[in-house]
């Protein structure tokens, strides 16, 4: 093996390594965040959101959260549809 | 008819061709081996260094680089195959039209050559093939594995450790969260019935993702049982996939179902299928 083979190689795979490491992702970076809780309320009467016959509407004054039906998910069920 | 009685066929300058020709392709894949054993030597360290180093969940950054030094290799395939066809293949060819008739004596003893000629080039080539996928495999492992189990141990006890800090977003009621979630769910308020959106840790939603490689590390002794028999015992493969899917299911209760459909699929396709050698 030539020096400047070794070299070639080396500059090659530097090249490679920088490019690896500074290309940026699709989507950008990942923020590492913590566990937290939400909630939703309702924007006509300020109720929380609370199961009555479903949660896609306010259990207390109808309006509608959501206009879609919901099909069965990991944990959002077809029951959740009011 | 046929040449039977033909005087024998000469034709000193072909063999000199075949020689020569021979010796090149031989050179040629050398120092494509060497090069490529060069490249992956260096890179091995380095790969190990970036995966390390890489903060990205999912590590990208060891995705780039992997797939770059592979697309070094598949070039160098790519050269391979291109001259041996144009090269080695096309010459044959162009050889064997000037040849006299393969049945006559004479036809016969050129055709042999040259049949042995492509035969060594073959052998060699499928030698520089297997060098590929042994450098692929290294470049593949090179990382070595991450102790999944004992980041999975670890998002397990932040669990336990923020179950019970969480209050109801509408009333400031107390809420425990009943089980480990690894996507966002809705917990019920015990005071005010609101539905409150838990929204797990990216750790802990990382957790779905690694699920199965997880469970492939704790079931990796059954694979390995497997692929030492020779024949395959489908049996054997059968009981991997089972004791597989058991602890992933165990990792993500939630998904059983899916895992299921997908076991099955995995069955179909491992029956179907003809490496069974």
């Amino acid at each position: 093996m030539g020096e400047n083979e070794e070299k070639r190689t080396l500059t090659y795979l530097e090249r490679l390594k920088q490019k690896a490491i500074t290309q940026e992702n699709y989507g950008g970076e990942i923020k590492e965040e913590e566990a937290k809780m939400e909630v939703h309320d309702c924007p006509e009467c300020g109720a929380g959101r609370a199961f009555r016959q479903g949660l896609t509407a306010c259990a207390y004054c109808g309006f509608k959260f959501m206009d879609i039906r919901l099909t069965d998910g990991v944990h959002i069920k077809k029951e959740n549809n009011s | 008819m046929f040449g039977l009685f033909d005087k024998k066929y000469h034709n000193p300058e072909l063999l000199e061709t075949i020689r020569q020709t021979q010796d090149r392709w031989f050179d040629f894949l050398d120092k494509l081996e060497t090069r490529m054993h060069e490249m992956c030597m260096a890179a091995v360290p380095e790969i190990r260094e970036v995966f390390n180093q890489d903060t990205d969940l999912y590590k990208r950054a060891h995705g780039h680089m992997l797939m770059g030094l592979r697309g070094q290799i598949d070039q160098m395939r790519h050269k391979a195959n291109k001259t041996k066809e144009e090269n080695i293949f096309y010459f044959i060819d162009c050889a064997t039209a000037e040849l006299p008739d393969f049945i006559s004596s004479a036809g016969r003893e050129y055709h042999n050559k040259l049949h042995t000629f492509r035969m060594d080039c073959i052998n060699r080539h499928y030698i520089f093939e297997e060098k590929i996928a042994h450098y692929t495999s290294l470049l593949n492992n090179a990382a070595g594995e991450q102790d999944l189990e004992a980041i999975y141990q670890e998002q397990l006890t932040a669990f336990e450790n923020i179950r019970d800090k969480f209050v109801c977003k509408q009333c400031g009621g107390n809420m425990t969260i009943p089980q480990i979630f690894f996507i966002a769910t809705y917990i019920t308020c015990p005071f005010c019935q609101t539905q409150n959106t838990f929204i797990p840790s990216t750790g802990a939603q990382m957790v779905l993702h690694q699920a199965r490689c997880l469970a492939e590390q704790r079931t990796a002794h059954l694979l390995k049982i497997y692929e030492e028999t020779k024949p395959k015992n489908h049996h054997l493969y059968q009981q991997y996939l089972r004791s597989m899917f058991d602890e992933w299911n165990k990792i993500v209760p939630d998904m059983a179902e899916e895992n299921e459909k997908f076991h099955q699929r995995l069955l179909q396709d491992h029956s179907n299928s003809i490496n069974h050698y």
